[in-house]
């Protein structure tokens, strides 16, 4: 910074916004020392695999490494593409009639909206839907990957055994998912998962009704728990899960090449 | 050289040392860095991921079918990936219904859903498993075949159990003249067990073939059973009264032939396996998978236009046998090549391993007075690479230091006496000269 002496008004001016907020939030040495743990040996952000095992060359496997990379990349899609679908979306299953007197209901409509009459709404849902597909595929793949190039190996169980979970977790983002448009393949669905629930033993139908609402889909309340669940506790867990996932794999870096 | 690496290290930071890490590094980074070349690729992966996803949603509009009803009366087909756990749900009617504890708070009832729920676990708590169980240090697939035959199987498990899923859609696509349904569920059930074992089988002795195991033992003893299931199957088909249906006996000349080829392809491999040397046994199975599958094939086709009914009803015969009459023909045939393939790769293969660190080059005597090996090159990878500036190949002493030290126990020596005796192999070839 310049001397006080021929400080002009913009320095002056930052010096005092920064001064206040520096005040007040004493950010620096936090920074600091984040940025001393950022460039420790092994654990410095910009450091590739290759560049960490100083590779020359590429292993054959090597371009089955981006499948992680894949399904995180699919999921922000799903995240910007879900947050639109949300603003026309409406999560209601009850049953009502048409003016022909044929069988609908709100969350279908407001389904038929977003495909016929929102501007690219059937784009927005295409993106979300392909995203999707992809995301599991590629989560699936990466599992296999991780399998056969052994890199579940110590010291890196746990991180297997949270990618176990995220798999788990991706699954039910899927199931929700085609929950939600109240169609003829949500009602198959939520019929086979009520069914499913409840007949788990001693704690059957009391987790029916947490998980469903209700012990079949004629009320259509199990739409409104599961865009719940589908949009507020699963990309919230899952988020989290996926941050300690990548964490980890910074941690302890990208398993040894063979 | 190692020294001076650690002096650099205790001194960075001071007046004239460059700094090791973090993103004012000075010095020459080695290996492909991060930005901008790796950055680049990613952000085309990115892009071109994008545009597919646009490129589908664009031209695949996605499904939206009629709105919910409490009567839905066609098959709605659930995603993919659910389709495994579908499969085991509708296999689940094989285990008994039962309930334990009847009349008491801890009633538990067996039923067949609840059979499904419990399948669909197993895999969940295999993989949460998994790293408990497999407490090898190989990381490669072709070194860990157990590893790697159980992975493949599970594969296929969960293809055969997509299968299982969709049986209604099958019956209904592939019928016999009579309209029954050409796989019927036994067999599709069966496709559960079988169709993985032999994956998994046919995996593991390929990849013990790749590591220089001799698989003679696995082969024969596979292949002779594989035949003998498929030629007694065949024969009691054929010859015992009351096994063909009265709509198949007019074809039974026609069915003869198939279950024939399909018997001799078992059988030829077998006996291939058993009596002749490697190289010839590998070329006898290697001719036998192809004769097999012209013959297989030529037959379908010709039977498919000159009688195309009686094609019809040998189907109804081999497609309830897939299990045994189609798939251990193809098992015997492909186990054994894999079986027997000249391992021409192998060294190549293990010298593939070596990731560069270099300590094979460290403790190389010859690079120590050999002045074109001379510069920081590594041994192993270079031979690898076919660039012999490493150490030539008449220079190399074969004193194994190199792999005294290598990491990843690479066996350096033995690839330079092998190509050695390669080369003699060559010089003899061409009338005695020496290169």
């Amino acid at each position: 910074m310049a001397s006080g002496a021929s400080g002009s008004f913009g320095e002056e001016g930052r010096r005092t916004v920064f001064g206040w907020i520096k005040t007040r939030f004493p950010s620096v040495p936090w920074a600091d020392l984040t940025r001393k743990a950022i460039e420790t040996d092994q654990r410095q952000m910009p450091r590739s695999h290759a560049e960490k095992y100083e590779l020359k060359t590429i292993w054959y496997w090597y371009p089955l490494y981006c499948l992680g990379g894949i399904s995180f990349v699919a999921f922000i899609i799903l995240t910007i593409t879900g947050i639109i679908l949300g603003f026309f979306y409406v999560p209601d299953g009850r049953l009502d009639r048409t003016i022909t007197g044929g069988l609908t209901n709100p969350a279908y409509l407001s389904m038929q909206r977003i495909m016929f009459e929102v501007p690219f709404g059937f784009i927005i849902r295409g993106m979300h839907h392909w995203a999707a597909h992809i995301m599991i595929a590629a989560v699936f793949l990466h599992m296999c990957r991780v399998y056969f190039t052994g890199a579940y190996k110590k010291p890196r169980e746990l991180n297997w055994l949270i990618g176990v979970v995220l798999l788990l977790m991706t699954i039910l983002f899927g199931y929700s998912g085609y929950l939600l448009p109240a169609n003829n393949l949500s009602e198959a669905a939520a019929n086979i998962g009520i069914n499913m629930t409840r007949a788990s033993p001693l704690i059957g139908d009391q987790a029916a009704r947490l998980l469903w609402g209700d012990l079949n889909t004629l009320s259509g309340i199990y739409i409104l728990r599961w865009y719940w669940i589908h949009v507020f506790i699963l990309p919230f867990i899952a988020t989290g899960v996926m941050i300690v996932h990548m964490g980890l794999v910074w941690i302890q870096g990208v398993a040894e090449p063979h | 050289m190692e020294i001076e690496k650690v002096k650099e290290r205790i001194m960075e930071g001071r007046p004239g040392f460059t700094r090791q890490y973090g993103p004012s590094r000075t010095d020459h980074q080695p290996g492909i860095p991060f930005f901008p070349q790796e950055a680049t690729r990613d952000f085309v992966v990115i892009f071109f991921l994008t545009a597919i996803m646009f490129f589908l949603s664009a031209f695949v509009t996605p499904f939206l079918g009629p709105p919910r009803s409490p009567q839905v009366s066609e098959l709605a087909v659930p995603d993919w990936y659910l389709l495994f756990s579908w499969g085991l749900l509708k296999i689940a009617d094989i285990f008994p219904v039962f309930t334990i504890g009847a009349g008491t708070p801890l009633q538990t009832e067996f039923s067949a859903v609840f059979w499904g729920d419990i399948l669909s676990g197993i895999p969940i708590i295999a993989l949460l498993l998994l790293p408990f169980l497999d407490r090898g240090r190989e990381a490669r697939p072709a070194k860990a075949p157990i590893r790697s035959a159980v992975g493949l199987a599970g594969i296929m498990a969960i293809f055969t159990s997509s299968l299982y899923s969709i049986r209604e859609v099958v019956w209904e696509r592939w019928t016999t003249p009579n309209g029954q349904p050409l796989i019927d569920d036994t067999a599709m059930k069966w496709f559960f067990v079988i169709p993985p074992v032999l994956v998994g089988l046919a995996s593991y002795v390929a990849l013990r073939r790749l590591g220089f195991k001799p698989m003679r033992k696995w082969l024969v003893s596979m292949t002779l059973v594989a035949f003998l299931i498929v030629a007694g199957q065949s024969l009691a088909i054929l010859f015992v009264p009351g096994w063909l249906g009265p709509e198949v006996q007019p074809y039974w000349v026609q069915l003869a032939l198939f279950l024939f080829i399909l018997s001799a392809a078992a059988g030829a491999s077998a006996l291939a396996v058993l009596v002749l040397p490697e190289s010839r046994a590998r070329r006898a199975v290697h001719i036998t998978g192809i004769v097999t599958f012209l013959a297989f094939v030529g037959a379908t086709l010709y039977l498919q236009s000159a009688e195309p009914k009686a094609f019809d009803w040998i189907l109804s015969v081999l497609e309830p046998n897939t299990n045994t009459l189609l798939l251990l023909p193809g098992f015997a045939v492909v186990t054994a090549w894999f079986g027997l393939r000249r391992p021409y790769s192998t060294y190549e293969y293990l010298l593939n391993e070596c990731y560069q660190c270099g300590k094979c080059h460290t403790v190389c005597p010859v690079t120590k007075v050999e002045d074109d090996a001379l510069g920081g090159l590594n041994l192993v990878y270079n031979s690898f690479k076919k660039q012999h500036d490493g150490v030539p190949l008449w220079t190399c002493l074969a004193c194994d230091a190199c792999s005294a030290v290598c990491p990843l126990d690479i066996k350096y020596s033995d690839y330079i006496l092998e190509e050695r005796s390669k080369a003699h192999a060559r010089s003899a070839a061409d009338g005695g000269e020496v290169e």
